[in-house]
């Protein structure tokens, strides 16, 4: 196996890991896009938003029920098996249904690799999300919610899960003597362009000021470093690149995705922020890519917390470790109150998990695709060819995928 | 040392229902019972690891063991909580700090707890010196981290 020329000219580590092949590359399009939008008010149950999201889906690529031989239903919590989605829908025969964990590129690469190996023809993804009754005063109060459970433990001193986040935090501010600036600016960039979504839950601006009086949770990260929680679904329709070329919409290719972590991944136990599964996610995307960093139009770097968004930066080499703030500060429009890279890539265009709500990547992908076929409305880059989409976080889940519109 | 370790499984789970407890963590909850910070160590090889789990991933040797740790180490991870989940004695108001501490032992072996009530607020940052003490919670021992003797 050739890796050694293509390590050697993209400076990559030797060691270890992996494989630079991608037969998948460009073979694979999304073609439907589907959303109810989301809300911190609810009233929907999992159900009704996933077949919502997946009716809208399977028309906006052309297609019916009778099409649909593949079903990924996102394990989220409280969500419905892809088995009663395929008899919500009306399906009549699958040959791939699947529950991938959280994170939106479980699915999508499911959903993928099921479409390129031939297990099914066109594939439905389907993510509902729903606030767990901890996650507000008013979602404590709807009996509805009451049943549903928490990964994370009761007890205060627990330092995994979304309480690592903040832990690492203060490790990042430690060793690089940074200030909140940075996670200030993910944090307005999202808001500023939520402002343009009408499916965002949240859309009114967010200023340095407000930002930095607000209330604090789990120090150093206050309210506004941490997601939104919300109800809806989101949903994608996959099939072959040539398939697709018979279909409405321009297709969106995917061009190369992994998912990535190290072994030793305990939250609290992580050897340190210089090498995670961030780090595994872009060597291998810079493997099997032949678009990064310099060639992309606009980049969706994950934000269920604002500190995750800038080693984002960081690791995908727009700029050294530790150097966010820097860059971030560089690479703002003051007028505009958002980050646009070297004046052109914009950033999280739908506002991301801070402001349009808390989908876990979903959200990231399904505006990418807009964006590429064209139809992202009021928001639409228009040079928009070829997207970085990296959710997920730290240690468990983090994620990456370069899609492309055809040359 | 109260000898509260010989306890049944159903009390000792019971007594740490929030705590996660599974088969492969138990012995280092019995431990906290008798006071003593007890972390898995491999008998063959000698790495530690933690969380516990029943084999070690250095050497693949089943051969795991509970060992107890000094306790000394640095605050490596800091966080002040401003709200959580209930527990006695625990005031978020005030700000409940969560230091993860990298423990002498071994490079990257950190245990995460509180601190004690009495640590110096100018003392609570990262790469302050640290060693174990127990307090109580709810009448059950907890390991917490006071400032280091210098």
């Amino acid at each position: 196996m050739g890796r050694t020329g293509r390590h050697a000219d993209a400076g990559l580590p030797e060691g270890g890991i992996v494989t630079n092949r991608n037969p998948m590359k460009d073979q694979v399009a999304i073609v439907g896009l589907g959303s109810t939008g989301f809300s911190r008010e609810g009233g929907a149950s999992s159900l009704a938003m996933a077949l919502a999201a997946a009716t809208e889906a399977i028309t906006d690529a052309g297609l019916t029920a009778a099409d649909i031989d593949g079903i990924v239903a996102t394990n989220e919590p409280g969500a419905t098996g892809p088995e009663k989605i395929a008899a919500g829908l009306g399906i009549a025969e699958a040959t791939h249904h699947t529950k991938p964990t959280p994170v939106a590129m479980f699915s999508l690469l499911d959903a993928a690799r099921a479409v390129f190996t031939g297990a099914a023809d066109h594939v439905l993804v389907v993510t509902p999300v729903v606030m767990g009754p901890w996650n507000s005063r008013r979602a404590a109060a709807d009996p509805w919610r009451r049943g549903a459970r928490s990964g994370i433990l009761p007890v205060p001193e627990d330092a995994t899960m979304a309480a690592a986040y903040a832990a690492w935090a203060s490790r990042y501010i430690h060793e690089y003597g940074a200030t909140k600036d940075p996670f200030a600016r993910v944090a307005i960039n999202s808001r500023t362009n939520a402002a343009a979504n009408p499916l965002a839950a949240v859309d009114t601006p967010l200023s340095f000021g407000a930002y930095e009086a607000a209330r604090m949770i789990r120090e150093p990260l206050n309210i506004y470093d941490m997601d939104l929680p919300v109800d809806g679904a989101d949903a994608f329709v996959l099939t072959s690149a040539e398939r697709a070329r018979s279909l409405p919409h321009t297709p969106v290719l995917i061009h190369a995705a992994t998912s990535g972590i190290v072994g030793k991944n305990d939250e609290d136990q992580l050897d340190g922020l210089h090498r995670t599964g961030q780090h595994v996610v872009v060597d291998q995307l810079r493997r099997t890519s032949d678009i990064w960093i310099d060639d992309i139009d606009l980049f969706y770097p994950y934000e269920g917390f604002t500190i995750i968004t800038l080693t984002w930066f960081e690791n995908c080499g727009f700029c050294a470790p530790g150097e966010a703030e820097r860059f971030l500060r560089e690479h703002w429009n003051d007028d505009a109150q958002r980050i646009e890279i070297h004046g052109r890539i914009p950033v999280n265009t739908h506002g991301g998990s801070l402001s349009e709500g808390a989908t876990r990547g979903t959200g990231h992908l399904r505006e990418a695709v807009h964006q590429l076929r064209g139809t992202a409305g009021p928001r639409q880059v228009d040079y928009a060819r070829a997207a970085l989409v990296t959710p997920g976080g730290f240690f468990f889940n983090p994620q990456g995928a370069v899609l492309r519109t055809a040359p | 040392m109260n000898g509260n370790s010989e306890e049944t499984d159903d009390a000792l789970i019971a007594r740490f229902a929030g705590n996660g407890i599974t088969r492969d963590n138990a012995d280092h909850f019995r431990g906290r019972l008798d006071r003593r910070l007890l972390m898995a160590r491999c008998a063959d090889c000698g790495r530690w690891q933690h969380p516990p789990r029943p084999m070690c991933p250095a050497c693949w040797s089943w051969n795991m063991a509970m060992d107890e740790v000094s306790g000394r180490g640095t605050i490596h991870l800091l966080m002040v909580l401003h709200q959580g989940p209930p527990a006695p004695g625990v005031d978020y108001g005030a700000g409940h700090p969560v230091v993860t501490v990298e423990l002498v032992e071994q490079p990257a072996l950190r245990f995460t707890s509180t601190v004690s009530d009495d640590f110096p607020a100018d003392d609570l940052a990262i790469g302050t010196a640290v060693e174990v003490e127990w307090a109580e919670r709810d009448g059950t021992p907890m390991p917490v981290f006071r400032k280091a003797a210098s």
